[in-house]
């Protein structure tokens, strides 16, 4: 469980990094906390010849209120944005999925850029920037430029982000009064990956729902929106309603943790519970 | 019965270890912490595939690679071992034993057995380059299909071994009984499960690691190892390459736990120490890294029991046939099979009138078995499952069967239908006390309202009798080497290994309190060949019974010494003297005394001085045997969970264990075992499945995969004593295993109490959440 070998560069600008991604294309592979890549590494699953580290890069690890957003930059520490107060107030689905990754030492090191750029399926943080229509900044050598996170998923770690581009920050949008957020997710053990996950979130106006948002995470091969569910419980479904719907539009594989007809069974159920932690959040 | 036993100074005090200021702190050392001068760092080559012929081996781009600077094939080392057995084991049948070995060569030659199977050794400057050039090497393999499963491999006429005549390792047929098929014929009741539990591996915190030098001008061999027993790594060194066994040194410092797994040289260490031979250039490491760990270290539990039990109508045991399948993978551990222990302790806590045992191990293009604590525990699996389902079948609580069927303290000694004899047990004391500290009426009375809001809760009981410290063959005994030097300090000298059992604090509990000395002026030596006594090493919850015993009685002989030196220096009788806190004094005149630090000089330089006659010096050895083959310990398990209708996500609620270990040397310690054996058995039911695909690849090959629980899975684990002395001197009975052994049917029991009115009768391992919402599915629509 050693690592081929590899040239380390760490800049210290943007552009830098962009420039040696440019001149090392596929060859390179950028390196934030690393809990993903370097394990993928030791395994000797992935080599590459390059690293470019973003730790050292100046301007990406700010988070900060931008134009009804907020905007988190590359490397912000996952467990500092788990403690941030202006997270909790502006995104509060994201302040909820934080807790969920992996233990706090992974979340001391991970980013929360990382972890998007790295597209894991099972991941939490993919499916909330889904879930809440998040705009993923991408960083080239011609400038920036900014990516729906709906067309950014692309497959099983693979995103829209070119060769020469590195995420840059993430905007999250913010939602008003009468919002409830919840996160729930079966998991094996104690930050695990998820075996079937949900993000929901919600805005009332009385009895109304009058905007909904589900993001399912682990049962696809990328983060996924529940439509259809979200358009039901918008036209009034209650939420187990709403949970089928849901598991009716997804076919998850079998892994060694579980069939995809559990994951697919489970779904109805956690969207069914999350809806409701939601909606009792909204009203409260 | 119960009695209260008094503690000592020492002995019966949760004394706080003396080794965790050093491990807890990052300061333990380990194999990987040893660094010698000029060290090479060794890389296997593994193979990607569960069987095939090996075509050809280039290693010429990887002996190129810089940094390079030894690269050893099967065809290099295998034909210069001189024999491969386990000094436990004894030889095999080619050279007079009766161990029937799978054929072991370090590395794989001709063929390869199972995915991890070690082709390649290669030595380098690091293990970096060391892993690049396993990269560059090219293993051509015509790949055969792979034998997985038990009953493929019984039902193929393909050899995990080519050309052996059969892929059974070992086979006890069921005994032949007229008489108890009539009984079975006859009896009210005849019921017949099979319960299976998946692979499960040891998972030791340090993996396997060893260091090896054979220094070449001197004719030493020397090796630094993370095994349980440095005289069998000793023994096993020398018959592997022919240096004289005199001339092999084997130290273990601190090990990172082995549950098993590291009680014999297993080929991949067999290689380290051939290649090392052969090299002698240098020191060669080898440390194991977790992906190794998982996909080749040898591995356990991968069993199917079918029982019948016959009954009457109360539930009473009529008799019982139980025949053991075992998966012994392609290369296990001394022989693999554990179904003659596991047959002889099946009857437990019961009263069984007959058992008839058998069974079968077969060999797979797997990970070979290994011995993983409480090796033959299929017993206590099955026989604790099966006492639910009779139960349920017959309308009988599963406490009220167990009841019926307990030795009780008026039974003793007891003998079973096995032959086993029963001193002094306690399994329905402890089943009592467990249930008392659950409150089974509160329980049952939780569980039904639960119940009716569409929850499910249940409770699960197990009871167990533990075969400890098993004497036979160099399990016979132990030895204690003590010396008291010229300061008045002792060092006791042992043969066992520290991975884990807490020795460098209950041992010198031991002599402390037999001594009469302080504890801190004890120092246990031991994991060292050179300064430690011959001897079978630690595992098989024999060190607090058969160490402690020669602690004791070395102790003991020590303290005779010390009085007559005394005795004779204060002109008094040495029957007038008392020990206490390191000071010889004449009962009644506390002025007149003596330390030992102004005993010992004159033992040393004073021969005037000394008792007419009496040898100058002070060190003796003594050894302890127990007085028979087995030490029995017993517990019971009680545990209570809830289970998500919707979800079939487990949750434990209560753990609790009652057990009887005899005198405990320290309570702290006895109830840290009881809870890292419970923690491993929850694993087995719940998380942990060592999986294989039907082309023999392990799926579960890092932690991602490969699940043990981790502190949030596991509640507080509640610990009742009961204690009644072994008999002989010490009074101790070893209970190290007992913890994974009863947890796996006691959870499987609450969960088949929570799932049962649901028409779900579990028998099979894993119990994860997919398991159980398929079975609560099917059970729906049934």
């Amino acid at each position: 469980m050693k690592p081929s070998s590899f040239n380390y560069h760490a800049p210290t600008r943007v552009e830098e990094a962009t420039a040696l991604l440019a001149e090392h294309g596929d060859g390179a592979k950028v390196l934030a906390g690393g809990q993903s890549l370097v394990p993928m590494l030791s395994l000797r699953l992935a080599s590459f010849e390059h690293l470019v580290d973003l730790n050292k890069v100046d301007g990406l690890s700010a988070i900060e209120r931008v134009n009804g957003h907020l905007r988190v930059g590359a490397i912000v520490r996952q467990a500092v944005a788990e403690h941030s107060a202006d997270v909790a107030a502006s995104v509060p689905l994201l302040s909820k999925a934080l807790p969920h990754i992996g233990h706090f030492q992974i979340r001391n090191r991970g980013t929360v850029g990382g972890s998007i750029a790295h597209a894991d399926p099972a991941s939490e943080l993919p499916a909330v920037a889904l879930a809440l229509d998040a705009t993923i900044e991408a960083a080239g050598p011609g400038g920036t430029r900014k990516i729906a996170a709906a067309d950014f998923f692309v497959s099983t770690w693979q995103t829209a982000l070119a060769d020469d581009e590195i995420l840059s920050a993430v905007e999250f949008p913010v939602w008003g009064p009468g919002s409830g957020f919840a996160v729930e997710e079966l998991t094996r053990r104690h930050g695990d990956f998820a075996l079937a996950g949900a993000v929901v979130g919600v805005q009332v106006s009385g009895d109304t729902v009058t905007k909904a948002t589900i993001g399912l995470f682990g049962v696809g091969p990328t983060p996924l929106r529940a439509s259809a569910a979200e358009a039901a419980l918008l036209s009034g479904a209650d939420a187990a309603e709403a949970g089928k719907v849901a598991a009716s539009h997804i076919s998850p594989v079998d892994d060694i943790h579980a069939s995809g007809a559990y994951r697919t069974q489970v779904t109805a159920v956690i969207v069914r519970r999350a809806i409701e932690a939601a909606l009792k959040e909204a009203r409260s | 019965m119960a009695s209260t036993i008094s503690a000592g100074r020492y002995v019966g005090q949760a004394v706080k270890r003396l080794e965790d200021p050093r491990l807890l702190s990052g300061h333990g050392r380990y194999v990987d912490d040893v660094q010698l001068p000029g060290m090479l760092h060794v890389a296997f080559v593994r193979s990607n595939v569960a069987r095939g012929t090996i075509v050809s081996i280039d290693t010429s781009a990887a002996l190129a690679l810089p940094g390079v600077r030894a690269i050893y094939t099967g065809a290099d080392l295998n034909p210069r071992v001189g024999m491969f057995w386990h000094t436990m084991m004894g030889p095999p049948p080619e050279l007079g034993g009766q161990t029937p070995y799978a054929p072991l060569t370090p590395l794989a030659g001709g063929d390869v057995r199972f995915v991890g199977d070690p082709i390649v050794l290669i030595i380098a400057e690091n293990r970096y380059i060391a892993e690049d050039a396993a990269d560059l090497v090219e293993v051509e393999i015509d790949v055969q299909q792979a034998i997985v499963g038990w009953e493929t491999a019984i039902d193929t006429d393909q050899r995990v071994h080519p050309g052996t005549t059969t892929n059974v390792g070992q086979e006890f047929p069921l005994p032949e009984g007229p008489e108890v098929d009539a009984l079975f014929a006859g009896a009210p009741h005849v019921f017949t499960r099979r319960f299976s539990q998946c692979r499960a591996t040891n998972v030791p915190m340090e993996p396997r690691g060893i260091i090896v030098h054979y220094d070449q001008y001197v004719g030493d061999l020397q090796i630094w190892a993370a095994t349980q027993s440095v005289s069998e790594w000793k023994a096993t060194s020398s018959r592997l390459t022919g240096v004289p066994e005199h001339r092999v040194k084997v130290v273990a410092n601190d090990v990172g736990g082995g549950f098993g797994q590291k009680m014999m040289m297993t080929r991949d260490e067999a290689a380290v120490v051939m290649a090392a031979h052969l090299f002698g250039e240098a020191p060669i490491k080898w440390t194991e890294d977790r992906r190794e760990s998982l996909m080749a270290a040898n591995q356990g539990r991968e069993e199917i029991i079918d029982v019948t039990f016959a009954v009457t109508d109360e539930g009473v045991l009529l008799g019982a046939k139980v025949f053991f399948w075992e998966d012994i993978g392609a290369y296990p551990a001394s022989a693999g099979s554990t179904a003659g222990m596991a047959g002889a302790v099946f009857p437990g806590p019961y009263k069984f009138p007959v058992v008839l045992p058998g069974g079968s191990s077969v060999y797979t293009n797997t990970v070979g078995k290994a011995a993983y604590r409480g090796p033959w525990m299929m017993e206590t699996v099955a026989r604790e499952q099966m006492m639910d389902h009779i139960a349920y079948e017959l309308g009988i609580d599963p406490i009220e069967i167990r009841r019926r069927n307990v030795i009780h303290a008026d039974d003793l000694p007891y003998t079973t239908c096995t032959t086993m004899v029963y001193d002094s047990v306690t399994p329905s004391e402890t089943l009592e006390q467990a249930l008392e500290m659950l409150d089974v009426a509160a329980f049952r009375t939780m569980q039904a309202d639960a119940r009716a809001e569409g929850r499910l809760l249940g409770m699960g009981v197990a009871i167990y009798i533990e075969p400890s410290a098993v004497a036979f063959g160099i399990l016979s005994s132990d030895q204690a080497i003590m010396r008291m030097d010229n300061s008045g300090k002792v060092i006791v000298a042992m043969s066992t290994g520290n991975h884990g059992q807490s020795l460098e604090t209950t041992i010198p509990q031991i002599v402390a309190e037999h001594l009469g000395c302080n504890i801190e002026d004890v120092l246990l030596v031991q994991g060292n060949t050179e300064s430690s006594p011959t001897g079978p090493g630690t595992g098989g919850s024999r060190s607090a019974v058969v160490a402690g015993g020669a602690a004791m009685n070395a102790a003991l002989k020590m303290k005779d010494k010390i009085v007559q030196i005394a005795a004779h220096m204060l002109e008094a009788s040495p029957d007038d003297m008392e020990v206490n806190a390191g000071v010889v004094s004449v009962k009644g005149t506390p002025a007149k005394a003596l330390p030992f630090a102004m005993i010992a000089p004159v033992a040393y330089q004073m021969p005037e001085m000394l008792p007419p006659g009496m040898e100058m010096g002070l060190e003796v050895t003594a050894r302890f045997q127990p007085a028979g083959q087995y030490t029995w310990s017993n517990a019971t398990h009680v545990c209570t969970v809830e289970i998500d209708p919707e979800t079939g996500m487990t949750k434990i609620l209560r753990y609790i264990v009652s057990e009887d270990c005899g005198r405990m040397v320290n309570p702290m310690v006895v109830e840290g075992q009881i809870a890292g054996g419970v923690v491993q058995g929850i694993g087995g039911v719940l998380f942990e499945n060592m999986i294989y695909d039907e082309d023999g690849n392990p799926l579960a090959t890092t932690f991602l995969d490969y699940l043990i629980p981790t502190a949030p899975e596991v509640p507080d684990i509640e610990v009742g004593h009961i204690v009644t002395l072994a008999p002989g001197q010490t009074g101790f009975k070893g209970m190290g295993e007992g913890g994974a052994i009863a947890a796996p049917p006691c959870l499987a029991n609450a969960i088949h109490d929570a799932l049962r009115h649901l028409g779900v009768h579990p028998t099979a391992f894993p119990l994860g959440p997919s398991q159980l919402l398929t079975m609560m599915n099917e059970a729906k629509q049934a």
